[in-house]
């Protein structure tokens, strides 16, 4: 805590407190703890079964990346038309009642049909591969953007509405200067969250009917009977998730530094 | 900063409906008064006396179930956008915006008024300044303790220029010492800048020491007395501290306040 004598001792906290970069030890550590249990694991388990460490990371070398690039570039394309849609009809429904109440219903519909389901549909529907998992993507994530932003534009504090209002903005001017930041927080959250969702959705996508991608690439090791590359694909999948959530949280630490 | 006019406040009734028992709440029974430009007046009364609604309906954010308040003869409910940039108010929170700096923050009214950007900035700097946070404008809300969070408040309304200031119980939640450093830059702010001030609280030391007029709000929101502290007589004012206090509890006028009302008219 910092004080300043020049404003009769009032307390301020640090302004340069800014969290620097930190080690994340206790991940690095909890994570070591598990790779060696799994290779003391794999002495005495057979390798079709729990391969050893050796054995995924000699598979990891053979598998094809362009698939890796290939099932990403799927992801952020379909999580960016997701959040253009879960936006824009976030917009709508806060901006209208009546467009709430027949929407709401429709939005919750599109919830509870099961991902097994929407992949079935997209399977019968389109022939393109690329649409049927896009689809499938947006269908799963889009609600779920919606849902969150429309929430979190509903919850704006009334006192900060209030105190805007006293200033007389216009509906606009309302909206980009209270609404939109105000919900920024929990934007950030939904990506989170969906960007989760979308990489465990496109694998299952991809294995029906695509030719690339990790999901195929699953496929394929499956077929093949190869356990260590199914361990390596899944490796791979892991190390991807949380390296989209590590840019994130950085893109996250980076526009909310105004949070305590 | 152009004259409000003054305010007119004319059977002014309000009653809320709760709702899940749809039961009518009487926030304000009846008010009459009328407030002069550039007349500096503090509201006191107990809690649930419609002081806040009184205000809110003022700021223009309610709108009376009956009667009228009127300011420059226009309504601030109904002709809501005539009042960008004549009106700006101090809440009991500061409610700044976290996401934006100090001075960002004091800039907000000066944007929604589409002034120049660099018009915008050197005001709010100036503001800062006058107000003794001028170190502190990059910082965050959070960065900032109670006091120079409700300093930057004030600094937002003053930016404005506002030809009418309005604050509710802005310092009521303050340490004493700090609240009453803000009041008296309050008081000396509105005076410097020939603004109407109407100041909200439950503190009669607060009222008081403003110096100005004091309307006495009772339970439900009716007038209990109306006390021009300018005009009057200097041996009464120290037991009127006392006086309103009996009044409130009583809930009642007390007829020698009429009387000694009748006498200053």
């Amino acid at each position: 805590m910092k004080r300043d004598p020049a404003l009769g001792g009032e307390t301020v906290e640090a302004l340069e407190a800014r969290s620097p970069f930190r080690f994340p030890r206790e991940m690095v550590i909890g994570l070591l703890v598990l790779a060696v249990a799994w290779q003391i694991l794999s002495l005495f388990v057979p390798p079709f079964i729990v391969p050893g460490w050796e054995r995924i990371f000699g598979s990891l070398v053979t598998l094809r990346m362009d698939f890796v690039l290939i099932t990403l570039a799927r992801v952020v394309m379909a999580l960016v038309m997701s959040f253009v849609l879960g936006l824009g009809f976030a917009v709508l429904m806060y901006g209208s009642t009546r467009i709430e109440r027949y929407g709401r219903p429709i939005v919750r519909l599109l919830m509870a049909v099961p991902v097994v389901c929407w992949i079935l549909f997209a399977v019968l529907w389109f022939r393109w591969v690329e649409f049927r998992i896009a689809f499938v993507l947006v269908v799963v994530c889009a609600p779920v953007f919606l849902v969150d932003i429309l929430d979190a534009m509903r919850g704006v504090s009334k006192d900060l509405r209030d105190m805007l209002r006293s200033f007389r903005p216009t509906q606009a001017q309302l909206f980009t200067k209270l609404v939109l930041p105000a919900t920024l927080p929990v934007m950030l959250t939904s990506w989170k969250i969906n960007l989760s969702l979308a990489i465990r959705v496109v694998t299952i996508a991809e294995l029906v009917g695509a030719v690339t991608g990790i999901g195929y690439g699953l496929v394929v090791a499956q077929e093949l009977f190869s356990v260590s590359e199914v361990f390596a694909w899944t490796l791979i999948l892991v190390a991807l998730l949380f390296a989209a959530e590590a840019v994130l949280t950085h893109v996250e630490e980076r526009l909310l530094r105004w949070r305590v | 900063m152009r004259g409000a006019g003054p305010i007119e406040v004319t059977g002014l009734r309000k009653v809320f409906h709760q709702t899940g028992t749809g039961e009518a709440v009487v926030a304000i029974e009846r008010l009459d008064f009328v407030v002069q430009q550039g007349e500096m007046v503090a509201i006191v009364g107990q809690t649930g006396c419609g002081k806040s609604t009184f205000l809110n309906i003022l700021i223009g954010l309610d709108r009376p179930t009956d009667g009228r308040v009127a300011v420059g003869g226009r309504a601030p409910y109904d002709d809501f956008d005539h009042f960008r940039g004549v009106l700006a108010a101090v809440f009991q929170q500061d409610r700044l915006l976290p996401w934006r700096t100090a001075v960002d923050n004091v800039r907000l009214p000066l944007e929604l008024l589409g002034r120049d950007p660099g018009e915008q900035l050197a005001r709010a700097r100036a503001w800062l300044d006058r107000l003794g946070l001028g170190r502190f404008e990059r910082a965050y809300p959070h960065e900032l303790s109670g006091g120079m969070r409700q300093r930057v408040a004030l600094a937002r309304a003053f930016a404005v220029e506002p030809a009418l200031l309005l604050a509710d119980e802005a310092f009521g939640h303050l340490d004493e010492v700090t609240a009453a450093a803000l009041r008296q830059t309050f008081v000396e702010l509105a005076r410097t800048e020939g603004n109407t001030a109407i100041l909200v609280t439950h503190q009669l030391e607060e009222a008081i020491d403003m110096g100005g007029r004091i309307l006495v709000f009772g339970r439900p929101g009716r007038l209990l007395a109306d006390i021009n502290l300018r005009t009057w007589p200097a041996a009464s004012v120290a037991s009127l501290r006392a006086d309103i206090q009996r009044m409130l509890q009583d809930n009642a006028a007390d007829p020698r306040f009429a009387r000694a009302a009748e006498e200053q008219a």
